[in-house]
Formats: structure tokens, sequence, C-alpha cells
């Protein structure tokens, strides 16, 4: 550990832009080449830091422990005494992270170079042009090109032109149990089964096959019918148990 | 004194709202390529030796007249509040692999960075910066970024053969370009891209 290892965790982890960034900063600090540094010193000087970071408990995040990972990996690589041949088959992993590196610290001085750029642009100021004046107000839109927003607007636009008299919808009402018990009270015998399909009627609406189904649900509470159901949804086939319905029983 | 061409080129590259080309500007005035290019000289000679606080910008392939930035400090108070942050180290190495690697896949982007850069995508696409420019035709067919015209605006380049050090990006990038397929291959390999 160098001199400052002391006090490396004084540089906050949030002040990096990740491993690498990291990497690049001990490496610049300790003055040294990126392309001819001994990797063995800058991994040591890493995992010196990383494990400060989580002595002092603070967040870090998976990606600086990945590289420490590797980076251990590479050192413990180091003290092995590796047979030449075996060596060349894979790549040196070594030098893919050092390639890394050097493209990453290029692309972090090409952003470097980019907020130059930003501070002098942003102090720059165009005209407003007449963007707001003349606005079009007829655009030939190709079909399948309009926004929602477009959409929504013409239909509010259409709305206001031709809005209807306010008009009053009466519901008609659901059919009560008691028109619905006495229907099947018809319908249904103690001989033969019958399907709810047909008791309800070929094109019933949704209000009145509703209106049976809570009927059935009624008399098999009350144990007057059953109900048989061969798979989900499936139609439901009926049977009477009892021969006298007394409703208000 | 300018003469009526420089005029007229003069009022369009005031009141336009985005560059104008040489070519739209032959179009709307109906002289040649040559002309339009010496014209603009004029004005920019004239803006000078007047002294004038605005200038003629050359950015993202075409001509506009803006504010001198040395006057941004005056300027900036009209806008005060309503202007952009700076964008963030995040975004603006977020920024510069893809503006140097076009079409890149965020997993790309991430292999070069080393860092999950989620956050700093959806801020670039958010500010218009970088737009969607398809899906790559491999597994998971991950979207594709690409830099607008906007992004050239906003750091004063007319084109993206302007980006510093063009050169020896494209020669880096192309030593990595093994490294950084395998690297976002294992990236892409963990999470899929969705539409952000």
């Amino acid at each position: 550990m160098s001199a400052d290892g002391q006090t490396a965790c004084r540089i906050d982890i949030q002040d990096f832009e990740g491993p690498l960034d990291l990497l690049l900063f001990l490496i610049r600090r300790d003055e040294l080449d990126v392309t001819t540094i001994h990797v063995a010193e800058v991994a040591g000087q890493y995992l010196d830091y990383i494990r400060e970071a989580e002595d002092l408990n603070l967040d870090i995040a998976g990606e600086y422990l990945v590289m420490a990972a590797t980076l251990t990996r590479m050192k413990s690589r180091l003290l092995l005494p590796v047979e030449r041949a075996l060596m060349d088959d894979t790549e040196d992993p070594m030098e893919t992270l050092m390639r890394h590196l050097v493209l990453y610290k290029a692309f972090k001085e090409v952003a470097s170079e980019l907020r130059e750029n930003e501070s002098i642009w942003r102090d720059v100021y165009t005209p407003p042009g007449e963007r707001d004046r003349y606005e079009e107000d007829v655009t030939v839109t190709d079909p399948g090109q309009t926004s929602l927003l477009e959409l929504l607007l013409a239909l509010e636009n259409m709305a206001e032109k031709n809005a209807p008299a306010p008009r009053h919808r009466i519901h008609k009402p659901l059919l009560s149990l008691t028109e619905c018990v006495s229907v099947l009270d018809r319908l249904l015998s103690l001989e033969s089964a019958k399907d709810f399909s047909d008791a309800v009627g070929k094109d019933a609406d949704q209000a009145v096959v509703v209106s049976f189904f809570v009927a059935i649900l009624e008399l098999v509470k009350r144990g007057w019918i059953t109900t048989e159901q061969s798979y989900p949804f499936a139609d439901i086939v009926m049977k009477r148990k009892t021969e006298r319905w007394e409703m208000n029983a | 004194m300018l003469d009526q061409l420089a005029r007229q080129i003069e009022a369009l590259l005031v009141a336009t709202e985005e560059p104008v080309t040489v070519g739209r500007i032959c179009e709307l005035t109906g002289c040649g390529t040559e002309s339009a290019e010496q014209a603009v000289l004029r004005i920019e000679a004239e803006l000078a030796s007047g002294g004038h606080s605005i200038v003629v910008a050359r950015l993202a392939g075409g001509y506009r007249i803006v504010t001198d930035p040395e006057l941004g400090f005056i300027v900036g108070q009209l806008f005060e509040g309503k202007r952009h942050s700076r964008l963030s180290r995040a975004s603006l190495e977020t920024l510069a692999v893809i503006a140097y690697r076009q079409p890149a896949t965020r997993a790309q982007v991430e292999a070069v960075r080393g860092v999950n850069s989620d956050s700093a995508m959806r801020t670039l696409l958010e500010r218009d910066l970088v737009k969607i420019e398809g899906r790559q035709e491999t597994p998971g067919r991950p979207l594709l970024y690409g830099t607008t015209s906007r992004f050239l605006e906003y750091f004063g380049l007319n084109k993206l053969e302007h980006l510093p050090r063009t050169n020896e990006m494209e020669n880096l990038l192309k030593l990595s370009a093994e490294d950084i397929e395998r690297l976002a291959s294992e990236l892409s390999g963990e999470e899929s891209d969705q539409i952000i």
C-alpha cells in the first residue's frame, strides 16, 4: 500500500463513473502509464480501496466488485508458474483489460472535450424564429402517422362543432330474481337436465345472462337444483332437485 | 453595406428554426452554391467589421445566425431557470460512445464504459440528443442508437466528422472491436433491452 493508501477512501467512490474510471484514477495518481503499468500494483491498490470502502459500509455498485474479482484472479495468476505453451492458448486477460482501459480513457477524454464545446455553445442563443406565430394549422398527415394527441384534439373540435342536445338514457332494468326463478321453475323438471344456454335463450343480452346466473346461484344455495359443468366455461347443466320452490320461505 | 442576395440570406439565417443548408438557401433565393457561400462570407465580414453581437454559426450541416457566446452571461439572464442543466459525466461519456460508434446498442456502450448506462441513455433520448435507429439483427434484437442533428447543434459541430480526434477514435474502436462485442454480448445476455 502506498503512503497515502490509508486515506484512499477520502476520495468518494461516488466521484467515479465506474471501476474503469477508478482504475484510471489510481494509475494517474501514481503517475503511471496505462500501457506499461504493473497490473499487480494497480490491482493491489484497487482492492485496498474497495476493501476500505466496504469497511466504511459504503454502498458499492456491483460493477466495482466484479472488477475486484477479475483483478484478484489476475493477481493470483501472476503468482503461479505457467507453462508458456499453455499461456499462448488463451488470451492474456491483463492485455484485454489494458486495451479496455486505453479505450475508456480515450472516450473519457473526448467526453471532456465535448464538455468544453457544451459550455461554449450553451452560451449561444438563437432568434426564436417564427415557430409560434406561423405554426401550420393544416398539416397533411400520412395514414398511421397521427399522434394520439392530434386525434383527441380533432375529436374535441368535432364535438364542439355539433354538440348534441343532452339526452337521457333509460336503462332497461335487470330481470328480478323472482322473475328468473319463476322462468326456471317452469323450465326445469325432476326427470331431465337442462342447459343454461337454453334457459336464457340463444341471443340473450348480457343483463339477462347475469340475472339468470345470479338466480342459479340462489337456487343452488337453497339446494333446489344441482349444476354440473364438464370443463371451465362449458355450458352449465342444471337439474331440479326439489318439487316445490317457495321463494318467500 | 450588404448586397441584395446577402441581405436575403442574412434574413433567412435570422428567422430560421434550424440551421439552413446551402442547398436550401439556393432553393429559396435562386442563387448557385458558390454565390451562396460567398454571400455568407460577406455577411460574416459585415457583422465582424460592424462589431455586431451576432455571428454566423456553421452547425449541423447548415448556417444560422446566433449571438456571440461571449455575451452569454448577459443573454442568459432572459432565460434564467428555463435552460437545461449541463449533461452529467455519465451522459457525456455515453453520448461520446454512441457518437463515434453509431449505430450502437446499449450493451456496447456499457461494454466500453464498464457501468450500467440506463439512466444516462434515458436523459439523452429525452433531450433529443440521441435517437433510436432500429434494431440489431442479433439474438434479442437490441435497439440501436445514433446521434441527432440536435446533438451536432448542442456541441456546435457542423458534421460528425468534426468530432474531436475522429481518426484516433476510429482506430481505437477498430482495435477493440472484438473486446467490445464480447463484453456486449455478455451484458446483453444478462438483461433484455427495453424501450425506454
